[in-house]
């Protein structure tokens, strides 16, 4: 029989993001022109960005209507009420040097993710992960750097309009030990000092755990080091770069070392739903959140020329991983709240309704007050105070001045 | 940056952080009752002022809860309010010749470390004696100690310091973290405090001693008299240190074998000597060789200084390249403590408390022995060694001379222990030397230490006892 996902945003999110959506709207369409998805809110506040490239949603049931001033999404059997999510006012904006800020900061929800440089190094050398979404797919770019001046006004756009309070910052494989860090240390200082705001951090794991203290005392609030990957076979082939370059035991041991170093809930990585067996998934699932880390869950979007994908793949197979997912979260009581009103991927908050409908709107007055900007000065206040009291420069313990 | 992270539960930090200004409330609570409370009898409120002084002082050096220079700053600062010193003669005391040693040290240190001299003589260092690291370092510490035989203590210190500055470089040592690092300089400071007390080239405290006994006796110790004295308690205490530092600080780093093929790859790679090399080399030459025949009449510092002068004068080094490496902070930290010393001393606080200490305990001369050289042992970390001497002998043979006692003897109770200064880097340039590296922190040089100075009293008393009579060195009872 076929499973009607309309009631429940959560499942609804996961079913439309594995499934996509048919445009029956010519607004929506043009909306949606040139992009892999389009950003749309479900119900409770839940913020999805829907593929619909035509080729991946040949065999969706749903489709995205007008209904008299607003819209709906119907499978045939029921509809929903959602809204476009506007685009944010920045897009159509451009820096002094003349580069759209949408090129710069791509909006997802409540994290703005820039990624200074396109380069990833494991292209120049044939060891792609291979997967790899192509954003970092620019082989040999050498000089598409952009500058921390360039990021800096992204930011202040960004913030201006309040289209999301954290931003993240990312980065592809570099050789050196630091992962990618120093790198992306002037970007993280100059938004620190200039802002105060959030600052997640992506870079790969660096070789010493000492890299990762530094991560935390340059400013970032929140790293992520994607494993992507559980099963061991799967990683070693589907992440030969990774696997030959870094190795899955230093994710591991790199992902231990952040989740004693950064505030509870503030270290994360992705595991990739679709490109490995669900059970292998829940796998990573336990032994990620066994060390503290917050496992992120995106579904595999599958291009044309790489069909990597596991079959069969279906939401009644994947809600489960999700509700292993949320409640291996509560168990191990990492604090989920910074993993939030993501776009592309289903969060442990999107999918707590489902395992308990009583708890689904018990802590939404902490939540919102998060969410507001004022909620949002405060966590980062909480983040800034947390790292003056912990961390030490040890550079000169002859000059110390009485630091425990 | 070399950073740290505090991991412990952010109550805990927040409680620990709320602990400090109750510290500082209940220092300046104790501080003030002391300096207001009744003088005992025969202690001037001069005296008791500057006691107060030194004791707040220690707290926070060995506390570290303000750099170790502010702490120093405190002191020129209270010295003169107290009116233990004028004004006048606290701030001309910071003109000592030590202090201007330990600058020129940092500027000579800084000239062989820029000119990358220090880096080539560290890795050949590596090389001949790294085969592990345990070799290494006991390398370090008899290398200090036996030229500390033949010259003054400061200046070995001096002019092994950027080698170590630059082998802990190359071994990658983290300061402050690594238990190597502490290890090496530690045996720096020990090698040079230990090997300094084995002859009379050590530093200038012996002669000093000799020149009083002969004044106020007619009496003298030779050379060699004294050397056969004291060889065996510095063979000792150079087995006693080197052992208690592995037990303290285990070796940390794999092994500097693997370093082998690394120093060769460099060494190859540093190329022929440059002009800077062997220029800065030949200066430093001279300059160990000013130390060891002009040390005496011209003082170390007036050697060190002149040749930072013809470094300049010759255009080897620029100022802006040595300025990073004089630690401004170790200066003040050293002109501070020769104020506070100074203080006790010319406040009378010094003798106050060794006629106390000596009147009270003097039952027998072995008792007195032991006593004197105790009180000097301790009295050495906070006043100059040659302070000691002037401040403590002249009373002890005094006291000998009561008590029936060859004041020979007696000046062995202090010209010995006055150079034994392992606790305080303001104890001695060694000390201050290698807490400047940052490998060491204060409290880490204060924890071997103080086990090290106990071992050492009484290594030198059972020596006494024991040796002595052996060597016909007048028996005590
Ligand atoms: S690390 Fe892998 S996924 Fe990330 S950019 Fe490089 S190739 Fe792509």
């Amino acid at each position: 029989m076929k499973k009607n996902y309309l009631d429940n945003p959560g499942s609804l999110k996961i079913d439309l993001m594995l499934r996509g959506t048919r445009i029956d709207d010519p607004v929506v369409k043009a909306w949606a022109c040139g992009a892999s998805g389009v950003d749309i809110m479900l119900p409770q506040n839940t913020l999805v960005n829907i593929p619909c490239s035509e080729m991946f949603t040949e065999e969706s049931p749903y489709v995205i209507k007008k209904s008299g001033d607003g819209y709906i999404i119907t499978d045939g059997t029921g509809t929903v009420p959602v809204s476009l999510v506007p685009k944010p006012k920045y897009y159509s904006l451009k820096t002094s040097t003349g580069v759209p800020f949408s090129k710069i900061g791509v909006f997802h929800g409540s994290y703005t993710v820039i990624t200074p440089s396109p380069r990833c190094d494991f292209f120049n050398r044939g060891i792609e992960c291979r997967y790899c979404a192509g954003n970092f797919d620019v082989r040999g770019v050498e000089n598409q750097v952009y500058s921390v001046e360039e990021v800096l006004e992204t930011v202040a756009a960004v913030l201006k309009e309040g289209a999301s309070g954290i931003i993240y910052l990312s980065t592809g494989f570099s050789p050196g030990p630091d992962g990618g860090i120093e790198f992306l240390k002037p970007y993280i200082k100059a938004i620190k000092k200039r802002h105060n705001c959030l600052v997640a951090v992506e870079t790969l794991p660096p070789k010493e755990d000492r890299w990762i203290d530094e991560t935390y005392a340059l400013g970032a609030d929140s790293v992520l080091y994607n494993l992507e990957i559980f099963d061991k076979e799967l990683f070693e082939f589907l992440c030969p770069g990774r696997e030959k370059l870094i190795g899955r035991k230093r994710y591991m041991d790199a992902l231990e070392h952040a989740a004693k170093i950064f505030p509870n809930g503030t270290v994360a990585s992705h595991l990739i739903v679709g490109l490995e067996p669900p059970g292998s998934t829940c796998m990573g699932i336990d032994f990620l959140t066994g060390i503290g880390v917050v496992p992120i869950l995106p579904i595999y979007r599958p291009s044309t020329d790489r069909a990597l994908r596991i079959g069969p793949l279906t939401t009644e197979i994947i809600i489960p991983v999700y509700k292993h997912l949320y409640k291996k979260v509560k168990i191990n009581k990492i604090n989920f709240k910074w993993v939030r009103d993501l776009s592309m991927v289903t969060t442990p908050l999107e999918v707590r309704a489902l395992v308990d409908v009583n708890e689904g709107a018990k802590n939404s007055i902490i939540e919102n007050f998060y969410k507001s900007k004022i909620g949002l000065k405060t966590a980062w206040g909480l983040s800034t105070l947390r790292r003056k009291l912990r961390v030490k420069d040890s550079r000169d313990p002859s000059d110390s001045s009485g630091r425990e | 940056m070399s950073v740290e992270i505090d991991t412990r539960p952010i109550w805990i930090i927040l409680a620990l952080k709320s602990l400090r200004p109750l510290f500082f409330l209940l220092l300046a609570v104790l501080f003030w009752y002391f300096i207001n409370m009744p003088s005992p009898a025969g202690l001037t409120p001069a005296g008791q002022n500057a006691i107060a002084v030194f004791l707040l002082c220690l707290v926070l050096w060995v506390s570290n809860a303000v750099p170790l220079a502010i702490t120093s700053i405190f002191a020129i600062v209270l010295v003169p309010l107290l009116g233990i010193l004028t004004k006048k003669e606290t701030y001309a005391l910071f003109g000592n010749e030590a202090v201007f040693f330990i600058l020129g040290a940092f500027i000579l240190a800084g000239a062989v470390m820029h000119s990358g001299l220090s880096n080539r003589i560290a890795l050949n260092i590596i090389g001949k004696f790294g085969g592990s690291p345990r070799r290494l370092l006991l390398s370090v510490f008899l290398l200090a100690a036996v030229l500390s035989f033949f010259m003054s203590e400061h200046a070995v210190a001096a002019m092994l310091f950027p080698m170590l500055l630059e082998l802990s470089k190359s071994l990658k040592l983290r300061p402050g973290r690594s238990n190597y690092g502490k290890f090496l300089f530690l045996a720096l400071a020990w090698g040079c405090v230990i090997g300094g007390v084995a002859t009379f080239l050590g530093g200038a405290r012996v002669p000093l001693a000799m020149g009083i006994l002969k004044e106020t006796t007619g009496a003298t110790i030779g050379f060699l008299e004294y050397t056969v004295a004291v060889l065996p308690l510095v063979v000792i205490l150079l087995a006693v240190g080197f052992a208690l530092l592995m037990i303290l600080y285990p070796i940390d780093v794999a092994g500097v074998e693997n370093a082998g093929e690394v120093v060769e790859k460099r060494l190859k790679g540093l190329g022929k000597m440059s002009f800077g090399e062997y220029s800065v080399g030949i200066i430093l030459l001279l300059t160990i060789i000013g130390w060891i025949s002009m040390g005496r009449t011209l003082g170390l510092a007036a050697v060190a200084l002149s040749s930072v002068v013809v470094l300049f004068v010759l255009g080897i080094v620029r100022w802006k390249d040595i300025e990073e490496y004089v630690n401004w902070g170790i200066i003040l930290m050293y002109g501070g403590a020769i104020i506070l010393g100074s203080a006790l001393d010319k406040s009378g606080a010094a003798a106050w408390i060794i006629n106390g200490v000596i009147g009270r305990w003097s039952g027998s001369p072995w008792t007195v022995f032991a006593i004197v050289s105790l009180l000097t042992i301790f009295l050495t970390e906070a006043m100059s060694h040659a302070a000691v001497i002037a401040v403590l002998l002249p009373v002890v043979i005094g006291i000998s001379g009561k008590m029936s006692v060859d004041p020979s003897i007696m000046t062995y109770s202090v010209a010995t222990p006055a150079g034994l200064a392992f606790i305080l880097p303001m104890s001695t340039p060694a000390n201050a030397l290698a807490v400047s590296s940052n490998y060491i922190t204060v409290r880490d040089m204060a924890k071997g230490g103080l086990i090290m100075v106990i071992v050492s009293w009484v290594l030198f008393n059972l020596m006494a006892a024991f040796y002595w009579p052996l060597i016909g060195i007048g028996r005590l009872r």
